[in-house]
């Protein structure tokens, strides 16, 4: 207090004292009582004497004269009360109130001239009447009846209340306890009548004396009886009384998958209203019991039930009653404080109107003292915009604007400072005394934040409950059950501290060695502690309500919720500029790269460039599935571990994962249509591609890059760590460049992946195989060169296989059987046989069956039934074959050398062969794919005949409706028997990748092996 | 959301299983009208071009006149984009062969290779690929050195490639092969000539020519009727004769003589051909060969 106001309610208190008959003795003693607690001893003369001149003790008054005087006393009144006004704060002005009402009452001489006075002065203080008649009452009244109002409780051991309006409680104790709330400064005044010796936190309280009741104060009856603020607080709060809340939580053992013991048995039982902390030594399981209570960790054994309702196996009962901050900051950084809390709250309350949601995240942010800070941005905490106490307080208001009715929170005040580590436990305990129930860990609070708790519960090493009861009883606790001295006081007699690392200097005292020194062995082990918590803390527990806990969430649908959580991430990336910078110029500068060196003087001779004989074409397709799968997969493979934290905090509120899962989606995919986009019109531009494979290559490439999205969040959502999922993605991308089919070719595998004719399986679960068959098949059937030839090209190249080496192939089996037409050896009969059967096939199955009658059934029948007249009627029949597709073929060649003519002939359409062959086709990706440089053009593979070459103009012959299965860069596949266009084919199977991907991100299959690997191998390590 | 993402997969499948003929069908359907006059003529073919020498063998006077190696002669290989019809491949591919050869005579391996890669595209896009296989390249490059083997094996391959496609009836591409061919060796014989006037040999070479044109315009003129290419061909051709009709063939038979060498039997041929040509006669020739050479080059 400074000393302007010391005088000046030395003058108060002078000016009151003097009217009407002047300064009592009483009085003037207790002013300077009053004098004695605030200064030393020196200057309590000085005051006194101030107060003597003031209040003219000592000098004789004349009667008359007191009227005038009391006038100007007033105005002096009102001076000194507005001095006042400016510096003291409205609770200190009521302390100032109740002290001048004592003052006057200690005289026993309440006049009305006082009496206006003090009126004045509460007028002047801005004091409400009836909070002002109130204490007049408490202060001066001696009888009870005066003071049956709403702002009194009463404490004695009648069993009936004295009156109809005030507060009752019976208790062993003699003589009556008075409360006295003040409501507008939520302040508590007690003072007790009779005889006994009741203990005010431990020092006696002296009859009739008002005292101020601060929070974690106790009175203690002589008969053994206690009373704490908290269940004070309790009775004069109607709103706890309609709060129906039960918290009762048994709990066994927590163990951990490694063994650990998280938690020993422990036995929490709250009712509405009440702020509870957590404390403890580090790695005594204070979080542990935190998350178990939250029910983010099941208990091993034991249940905790919340209104009756098992936390684990009715969640849905008790949705969103819970809230949890942890110690981590969950703030989305890029967003403002304002729309942290607006998509918080938008998420929580689909009932409110867009006005009342903002008014509501408005009132959130006023009464967090955040309004002022509104509009910044969260920033990192390397980046700090806003401080850490606001970061904190905002981390609070965003489970506090859904109001859940049991709070959770880790640490709320670590690092920040003590004054504000003191406003959020001020917020906290406001909020329980609206009736939430509040759990906090706590970590080295100050003696007011300790005393502010109504409850705390003590932890020991090894997850052993120690103390479970008021804070400060803690203290006496632990110092009785060591044998201190002065156990019973918990605080200091004249400051009312206390010191909550007493308990931790008890709890882990240490055995000292003959030299002095403290060894590693404690005095009192935690089993010990344990021992003794269950013999001397035996938790009652709450009845359950039974029936629904309150709740105020109000979840959007899940189509809202998708759009919610969209547009809330859409912000935040918007607002990160570099993340924007980065994803949207990365994929235009990879392509300018690539396409740049890539493009040279291809034309023969080296002339110029030509994108006919651009040989990196086929890699350049390569690379860009690479480039797509890459950007698709790095571009989300943080995007769930960044949200970890917030997914967190919004698995209380249940929100859909699938509608979390879709927005992803969405912002993804959008992001990768337009990465992919600039990549393919850039490269294109570069490298000359024509205009009308823009759009085809663009969106195979973004069928890949979903499909790497979702294999991103996949691993995302596995792993824990950035760098994990970033050591992932080779792990991911290198088995899709060797099995795209263009590195290394799939008939020169390893024999027990690798199939001829058939893509190996393998492969076929490649993406980039898909997409690579896919570009590469649909660029060279649909470039405006060899559009109009293709299907030309595809009868010259199946007739001339035919003409040239399959029935060549036939001829010489044949060959074979006759030579051995009497061989009894079975091996070469065997031989025969396969021969046989391969002539059969064909003869059978292929079109042309024209030759001798006969020639079929002939071919039917068995080896036995062979004559070398037979032979010569299938030899017959081949040769028929054989000049069939020559014909074919030459046909086929002249249509194309007329067509080419025609279409050379119209000079309108401006068709050139050479300039658009140049221009369109690409020989190096004709090369693969009719697959020029095989020297085996028909290979014998289990009993087939496989074609080896032009497999671009070979379509596949399914076995059954769903053999998907062809050979690589077939133009066309087996969709449930009908023929598709690869293009189109390989499409869909990537997209059905895509979505089996999300099946298994939805079940979150990935995290499920990944976390039962990790404990199979004992990796998990003990939790924090 | 499901709902849309079967609808999109649904839209898909429609879009893409649109009208589908089996492959077979399709190539069936090619054949709608079959009146290929080729198989009659197939064997006739076949026996003229059995008497037609390689060009080759013109190359390895080239050599003995002692000139040096010249690539401008040749058809440049950067050309290859320029052939995108049956017609003009055939018929480079023959000049690229003799290009070929040429080059491999003077050892010119590098421009060889060039020329083999070339021919190989070529062949690959005649269907004729399976003659060219990396093997056979490469056998070819590394007994450059062996004039002797190299001509076998060429003589060989290209037989193989006659062979082969007078057997798939497309006899009418073994007649172009040849005629590009021997048009390049007439060329490039004529080149030399030009810098080398006083070679008698030479001289007498080319207007030995004379038979074998007239053995290739018969050869041409079977396909007239059906191919427009090969009837302008044939018309060029026309003109080249007009230049070899000055130019006079005797031929004296004498009867074949035995002589013991070395205690070996030798059989010798006695008979023996005179050639008479003018330098006009071979200015002509030169010219009319570079026009249709030029022609089918470019």
């Amino acid at each position: 207090m400074s000393e302007e106001i010391l005088k000046a309610l030395t003058q108060l208190f002078a000016i009151i004292t003097k009217q009407d008959g002047g300064v009592t003795d009483n009085e003037r003693l207790y002013v300077i009582h009053f004098f004695q607690t605030e200064l030393d001893h020196d200057r309590v003369i000085e005051y006194v004497k101030l107060y003597d001149q003031f209040s003219g003790y000592g000098k004789d008054e004349a009667d008359g004269r007191s009227r005038l005087t009391s006038v100007k006393d007033s105005v002096k009144t009102l001076g000194i009360c507005k001095k006042i006004n400016q510096t003291l704060t409205q609770k200190q002005k009521v302390v100032v109130l109740i002290k001048l009402f004592e003052l006057v009452g200690s005289g026993s001489n309440f006049s009305s001239q006082r009496k206006d006075l003090i009126n004045t002065v509460s007028t002047v203080f801005n004091l409400d009447q009836s909070e002002y008649s109130a204490i007049e009452k408490f202060v001066i009244s001696k009888d009870p009846v005066a003071l049956d109002l709403k702002e009194i409780l009463f404490v004695d051991d009648n069993s009936v209340s004295p009156g109809a309006f005030c507060r009752h409680v019976h208790a062993q104790i003699k003589g009556t306890l008075i409360f006295l709330r003040v409501r507008s400064v939520e302040m508590y005044f007690t003072k007790y009548v009779g005889s006994e010796a009741n203990m005010l936190n431990g020092f006696i309280m002296e009859s009739n004396k008002v005292y101020l009741f601060t929070h974690g104060s106790s009175i203690k009856t002589q008969a053994g009886d206690a009373l704490y603020y908290s269940d004070m607080v309790a009775h004069f709060n109607d709103q706890l009384k309609t709060t129906r809340l039960s918290f009762n939580a048994v709990l066994g053992e927590v163990k951990f998958p490694s063994g650990y013991f998280g938690l020993r048995d422990i036995c929490i039982s709250e009712g509405p209203g009440k702020l509870i902390g957590i404390m403890g030594a580090s790695g005594a399981g204070k979080s542990t019991l935190l998350n178990v209570l939250a029910g983010l960790i099941e208990p091993t054994e034991g249940e905790i039930r919340i209104n009756g309702f098992d936390l684990h196996k009715e969640r849905d009962r008790i949705h969103g009653v819970i809230g949890y901050v942890s110690q981590d900051d969950l703030l989305i950084e890029e967003l403002t404080v304002y729309q942290n809390l607006y998509y918080n709250a938008k998420l929580c309350f689909a009932n409110l109107s867009e006005p009342e949601l903002q008014q509501r995240v408005v009132d959130v942010l006023h009464n967090l003292g955040l309004d002022q800070r509104k509009e910044l941005r969260v920033g990192s905490t390397l980046h700090k915009t806003i401080s850490g106490g606001q970061r904190k307080r905002l981390n609070i208001a965003l489970e506090l604007i859904r109001e859940p009715a049991i709070l959770f929170l880790d640490e709320p005040t670590s690092g920040l400072s003590s004054r504000d580590s003191e406003n959020v436990i001020d917020l906290l305990k406001e909020l329980s005394l609206k009736g939430k129930l509040i759990f906090v860990v706590i970590h080295q609070p100050s003696s007011d934040i300790y005393k502010m708790f109504d409850k705390m519960i003590i932890m020991d090493a090894g997850g052993n409950p120690a103390y479970y009861g008021p804070p400060v009883d803690a203290i006496t606790y632990f110092k009785k059950s060591t044998h201190q001295v002065d156990s019973n006081r918990g605080q200091c007699q004249s400051c009312g501290d206390v010191n909550p690392e007493q308990i931790f200097n008890i709890m882990e005292a240490r055995v000292v060695d003959e030299y002095g020194q403290p060894t590693s062995r404690r005095k009192v082990s935690p089993q010990q502690w344990y021992e003794l918590y269950k013999e001397r803390f035996k938790v009652n527990l709450v009845p359950d309500i039974k029936e629904q806990p309150p709740r105020t969430l109000h979840l959007p649908n899940k189509l809202r919720q998708t759009v919610i959580f969209t547009l809330r991430d859409t912000l935040a990336k918007l607002s990160n500029k570099q993340y924007l910078l980065i994803n949207l110029a990365e994929a235009p500068l990879l392509a300018l790269i690539l396409a740049f060196i890539i493009k040279y003087k291809s034309a023969p001779g080296e002339r110029e460039y030509l994108f006919r004989y651009n040989e990196n074409f086929p890699a350049f397709i390569l690379m860009s599935i690479i480039v797509a799968l890459f950007m698709g997969l790095s571009v989300s493979a943080e995007e769930i571990i960044r949200d970890r934290k917030i997914l967190k905090r919004e698995s209380f509120l249940h929100l859909s994962w699938n509608s979390y899962l879709l927005s992803k989606l969405i912002i993804l995919f959008t992001l990768s249509a337009i990465q992919t986009f600039s990549f393919v019109l850039i490269s294109h531009l570069i490298l000359e591609i024509e205009w009308k494979m823009l759009i085809p290559f663009w969106f195979v490439l973004f069928t890949l890059s979903c499909m790497a999205n979702v294999m991103g969040l996949n691993i995302s959502s596995a792993f824990r760590s950035a760098v994990t999922v970033y050591v992932m993605i080779p792990l991911f991308l290198i088995p899709q460049m060797i099995l795209s089919g263009l590195l290394f070719r799939y008939e020169k595998l390893n024999g027990l992946i690798s199939t001829k004719g058939k893509v190996p399986l393998v492969a076929d679960l490649m993406a980039s195989r898909w997409g690579y068959e896919a570009l590469a098949v649909y660029h060279f059937k649909n470039n405006s060169y060899e559009i109009p030839f293709y299907d030309l090209d595809k009868v010259i190249a199946q007739a001339n296989f035919r003409s040239t080496f399959l029935a060549d192939e036939l001829d010489k089996r044949l060959k074979f059987i006759e030579d051995h037409l009497n061989e009894p050896d079975d091996s070469i009969r065997q031989i025969m046989e396969k021969n046989l059967a391969l002539i059969r096939e064909i003869a059978q199955y292929d079109v042309y069956n024209e030759g001798p009658p006969g020639m079929k059934t002939s071919a039917n029948g068995t080896l036995a039934a062979y004559t070398p007249q037979l032979i010569s009627k299938i030899e017959m029949h081949l040769d028929g074959y054989k000049k069939r597709y020559q014909d074919i073929y030459n046909q086929a060649v002249n249509g194309r050398e007329e067509l080419m003519a025609l279409k050379e002939s119209d000079d309108d359409s401006g068709y050139d062969v050479t300039l658009y062959k140049n221009r369109f086709y690409n020989e190096s990706l004709a090369d693969i794919l009719t697959n020029v440089s095989e020297k085996n053009r028909i290979i014998e593979y289990e009993g087939k005949l496989v074609q080896q070459v032009d497999p671009i103009f070979l379509d596949p012959k399914p076995a059954h409706a769903f053999d998907y299965r062809a050979h690589f860069f077939a133009p066309q596949k087996n969709l449930l028997g009908t023929l598709v266009s690869t293009y189109w084919f390989n499409i869909l199977v990537i997209w059905i990748m895509t979505l089996l991907l999300y099946g298994t991100l939805y079940s979150e299959l990935l995290k499920k092996m990944v976390s039962s690997l990790a404990l199979g191998n004992g990796i998990l390590r003990k939790r924090k | 959301m499901r709902i849309l993402i079967a609808g999109l997969f649904f839209a898909l499948f429609m879009a893409c299983s649109s009208g589908n003929k089996s492959e077979d069908q399709a190539l069936v359907d090619a054949l709608d009208n079959t009146e290929m006059g080729d198989q009659a003529i197939s064997g006739e073919v076949s026996e003229i071009l059995h008497r037609i020498p390689s060009p080759l063998e013109i190359s390895v006077l080239l050599k003995q006149s002692g000139k040096k190696y010249n690539g401008a002669f040749l058809n440049s290989p950067d050309n290859l984009s320029r052939y995108n019809t049956n017609y003009k491949r055939a018929l480079n591919l023959g000049i690229y062969g003799t290009d070929l050869g040429y080059t491999n005579i003077y050892e010119q391996s590098q421009d060889g290779i060039k020329y083999m890669s070339t021919i190989k595209d070529l062949a690959n896009e005649l269907n004729i690929g399976q003659f060219f296989e990396m093997e056979t390249i490469a056998r070819l490059v590394s007994n450059s050195n062996n004039l002797d083997s190299l001509l076998l094996i060429t003589t060989q391959n290209f037989n193989a490639i006659n062979h082969y496609l007078q057997s798939q009836n497309r006899s009418h591409l073994s007649v172009l092969f040849l005629t590009g061919g021997w048009l390049e060796a007439l060329h490039i014989t004529c080149e030399v000539a030009k810098s080398n006037p006083d070679n008698a040999q030479l001289k007498e070479a080319i207007g030995g020519q004379k038979i074998i044109l007239e053995n290739i315009m018969h050869l041409l003129s079977f396909y007239k009727d059906n191919d427009k290419n090969m009837a302008s061909l044939l018309a060029e051709m026309e003109g080249l004769k007009q230049s070899f009709d000055k130019v006079i063939i005797t031929s004296v038979y004498k009867p074949s003589t035995f002589q013991v060498v070395d205690g070996v039997m030798i059989i010798k041929d006695n008979s023996s051909s005179t050639v008479e040509i003018t330098q006009g006669d071979i200015d002509n020739i030169r010219t009319s060969t570079q026009n249709i050479r030029t022609k089918i080059i470019s």
